[in-house]
């Protein structure tokens, strides 16, 4: 699970020896699953948080936390999940924090009719958009939107961890995945209508 | 037959169909060309997002390469960096602010009021280029910022600002929350008549209030003017226009208006921050004097020290003990008697008349208005005030980075930044008074002060930021910005020193980065304006 499992990396065998030493109280180990780890964090955060520095901060955050919670990290379940599970809870909490509430709430998205895609159209846009579009695109989405795709896409997420995760019924992460990808389309389809750089960021000239 | 939803198929490709559906599926794609490019459109679509998210496209920032551990938390550049601010706060401290402190101390302030002081100079006080007491005080409290930054694992950013600045206002209105005191509120006329008399504390707010009869304890009075003809026991304490003190008071008078007359008795001190002051030949002080004034005439008589940071001070009384004046221009009247140390700071040789009584000669020092290029307490100066401001920098830096990355981007909006700058360097005093003058809203006044002299104050820190940004390039991570924010803020520093246009050079900056603030913080309140 996750995509940070690079070739030539720890083996699933080093893994698991090095987390028994870490929970041991070995700072030696821990530098190693941290090493292994941090850089497929930092880069969740990156995706799910508004700024830089916010995903810096949570990722040395997301280590600590799961550090001082070793003890309770069931060793029979993959630690990918888990580290995820933390992550995906410590920035959701910094998310809700900060008042994005407003499109926390369900309500009428569940009602709300998905209009048909076109399967050509759809294509076209998929060789036209580069990935630092798509970035830029995910970027301007509602948090809990951004969330799911971040948490499907990037984490490799079941539909059940989303649902725990983001606290909705599993029934409903398939229709906030499908109305995500939609609104990501349509955030690309108007930028590319607008210009031709529509996407470079504020305030830099 | 009927074809697929999207939603079914997006199901499908993510496995989460059940069998018997998905072998319909599965079967119906195999004839229907629709649906299979309905289906090949979205597995590409998810392989497409997949490819853009797990893309790297940025390195991991290097403070983020090594785990943290308790005892790298605090590395060396940053004890380095701490060792240095206390160095300057407390050189600061003790060469400025503590000296001052005791002064007011014996005059019976407290820590607390100081605070009040310090805020209450900046507004009403025209010398305050003299003292420079905003930037020390802002050195404290960067200082005391800094102690929680260390402290802060335990507690959320935001809690603990706000328990500081909770425990601010606390202690501004502390000192005077009187227990069982008698409340008079209206915005008529308030007399105390002759023969009448309080046995309490008396608050009043009012437009005019007179007190003709007694008042036995502290009185205190939020008026358009506020004149005291008969007897008051305890303290005045009063934030009006105009106040006069014509009968007699047993304690001490603190007043904060535009004119304060006295031609009465004081049995203790006198502490006013007032445009004009005036002690008529028959005012009689029995302690102290401590005035920020823009005019002073000093007519009576006082019965120990004096001490004022004036405009323009014309002497003419007697002061029994010594005293102290920093002031633009000081004339000596021919009724003058000092039985104690004299010494005057100021721009201007003094005048003294020859009819004037001076125990021991005058001692002068006169200042110049330009800044002595020549001297090493100049460049001392300078580098004690890029320290104060690096330290606020650093505080900013460590409480709050998204903010200061955000106003160094707004920065880069000119036109935007400097308008809203230039209107809330202007509108802010104006908000503040109108909070001040209706009583209720005196609290938030100070509080609104407090952060404008903040945010003006760090404003040179956004500036200086970007300025470094613009040098060495833009930089990962702390570390990177803290580089940045000194050496912006050391060409800031020079450019200050530039003789005539150093002045307004600071100005502009103060006045861009407030702005940038400002608009950073509208953009926070509404991501929404912002991505538009």
């Amino acid at each position: 699970m996750g995509p940070q499992k690079a070739p030539g990396e720890m083996s699933a065998a080093e893994m698991v020896e090095a987390l028994a030493r870490a929970r041991a109280g070995s700072s030696d180990a821990w530098g190693e699953i941290y090493r292994q780890y941090a850089p497929a964090i930092f880069r969740f955060c990156r995706r799910t948080l508004p700024t830089r520095e916010d995903a810096e901060d949570a990722t040395t955050e997301v280590f600590m936390k799961v550090r001082e919670k070793l003890g309770q990290y069931d060793a029979t379940r993959p630690f990918s999940a888990w580290l995820y599970k933390v992550a995906t809870n410590h920035c959701w909490d910094m998310l809700r924090r900060r008042r994005v509430r407003q499109d926390l709430e369900t309500g009428e998205l569940e009602t709300l009719p998905l209009e048909h895609p076109d399967p050509g159209q759809l294509e076209q846009l998929l060789t036209k958009s580069t990935s630092q579009e798509v970035r830029r695109g995910l970027a301007k989405l509602p948090a809990r939107a951004r969330m799911a795709l971040v948490l499907r896409y990037y984490s490799d997420m079941s539909y059940d961890e989303i649902a725990d995760a983001l606290g909705v019924r599993r029934p409903f992460v398939g229709v906030l995945l499908l109305r995500a990808r939609h609104q990501l389309r349509e955030t690309l389809m108007q930028s590319s209508l607008a210009g031709a750089h529509p996407l470079s960021p504020r305030g830099k000239l | 037959m009927n074809h697929f939803d999207e939603m079914t198929c997006m199901l499908y490709l993510d496995g989460q169909l059940e069998a018997e559906r998905a072998r319909e599926l599965t079967a119906h794609t195999e004839g229907c060309a629709e649906c299979r490019a309905l289906l090949g459109a979205l597995a590409g679509e998810g392989r497409w997002l997949k490819e853009a998210l797990v893309e790297e496209d940025e390195a991991v920032p290097a403070r983020l390469l090594e785990p943290r551990t308790r005892a790298d938390s605090v590395p060396w550049g940053w004890i380095a960096a701490f060792g240095f601010g206390s160095a300057g706060a407390y050189t600061l401290w003790s060469n400025i602010l503590q000296p001052v402190q005791q002064q007011f101390n014996q005059a019976g302030f407290s820590g607390e009021n100081l605070l009040t002081v310090l805020l209450f100079n900046g507004a009403l006080w025209k010398g305050w280029e003299t003292m420079r007491s905003l930037v020390e005080f802002l050195a404290m409290t960067t200082f005391g910022i800094l102690i929680l930054v260390l402290l802060r694992r335990n507690w959320r950013r935001w809690t603990t600002v706000a328990v500081v600045m909770g425990a601010l206002l606390c202690a501004l209105a502390l000192p005077r929350t009187a227990s069982a005191a008698e409340l008079h509120k209206g915005k008529g006329t308030y007399t105390l008549n002759a023969g009448q008399e309080v046995k309490n504390d008396l608050i009043v707010g009012a437009g005019i209030v007179r007190i003709e009869g007694t008042v036995d304890g502290d009185l205190i009075v939020f008026a358009q003017s506020l004149r005291v003809q008969g007897h008051v026991t305890g303290d005045v304490i009063a934030f009006v226009q105009d106040l006069r003190v014509s009968g007699q008071v047993d304690g001490n008078v603190r007043g904060f208006a535009r004119t304060l007359i006295v031609d009465g008795q004081v049995a203790k001190n006198v502490s006013a921050f007032a445009d004009t002051t005036e002690l008529d030949t028959k005012a009689k002080i029995g302690h102290n004097v401590y005035l920020f004034s823009g005019v002073a005439t000093l007519e009576g008589e006082i019965g120990r020290d004096l001490m004022a940071f004036v405009g323009h001070t014309e002497l003419n009384g007697i002061v029994d003990g010594d005293f102290w004046i920093s002031s633009d221009r000081l004339a000596i009247g021919p009724n003058t008697q000092v039985k104690g140390r004299a010494r005057y700071r100021g721009h201007n040789q003094p005048e003294v008349a020859t009819g004037a009584k001076l125990a021991n000669p005058l001692e002068v020092q006169i200042v110049s208005r330009r800044p002595d290029y020549a001297s090493g307490r100049y460049y001392w100066h300078q580098a004690l005030l890029w320290g104060s401001a690096f330290l606020v920098g650093l505080a900013l830096l460590l409480l709050a980075p998204g903010i200061i990355s955000d106003t160094v981007r707004s920065i880069d909006r000119f036109g935007v930044s400097i308008g809203f700058g230039a209107l809330l360097l202007i509108a802010t005093p104006v908000v503040v008074v109108i909070a001040c003058i209706t009583l209720v809203g005196i609290g938030v006044g100070i509080a609104t002060l407090f952060l404008y002299l903040i945010g003006i104050y760090a404003g040179q820190c956004f500036i200086g930021t970007w300025l470094g940004e613009k040098i060495l390039g833009a930089g990962v991570g702390t570390g990177a910005m803290i580089g940045r924010l000194a050496l912006g803020l050391a060409v800031i520093r020079v450019l200050r020193m530039v003789p005539h246009v150093g002045g307004l050079i600071m100005a502009f900056v103060m006045c861009w980065g407030l702005g940038a603030l400002a608009v950073a913080l509208y953009w926070r309140a509404h991501p929404q304006a912002a991505a538009a």
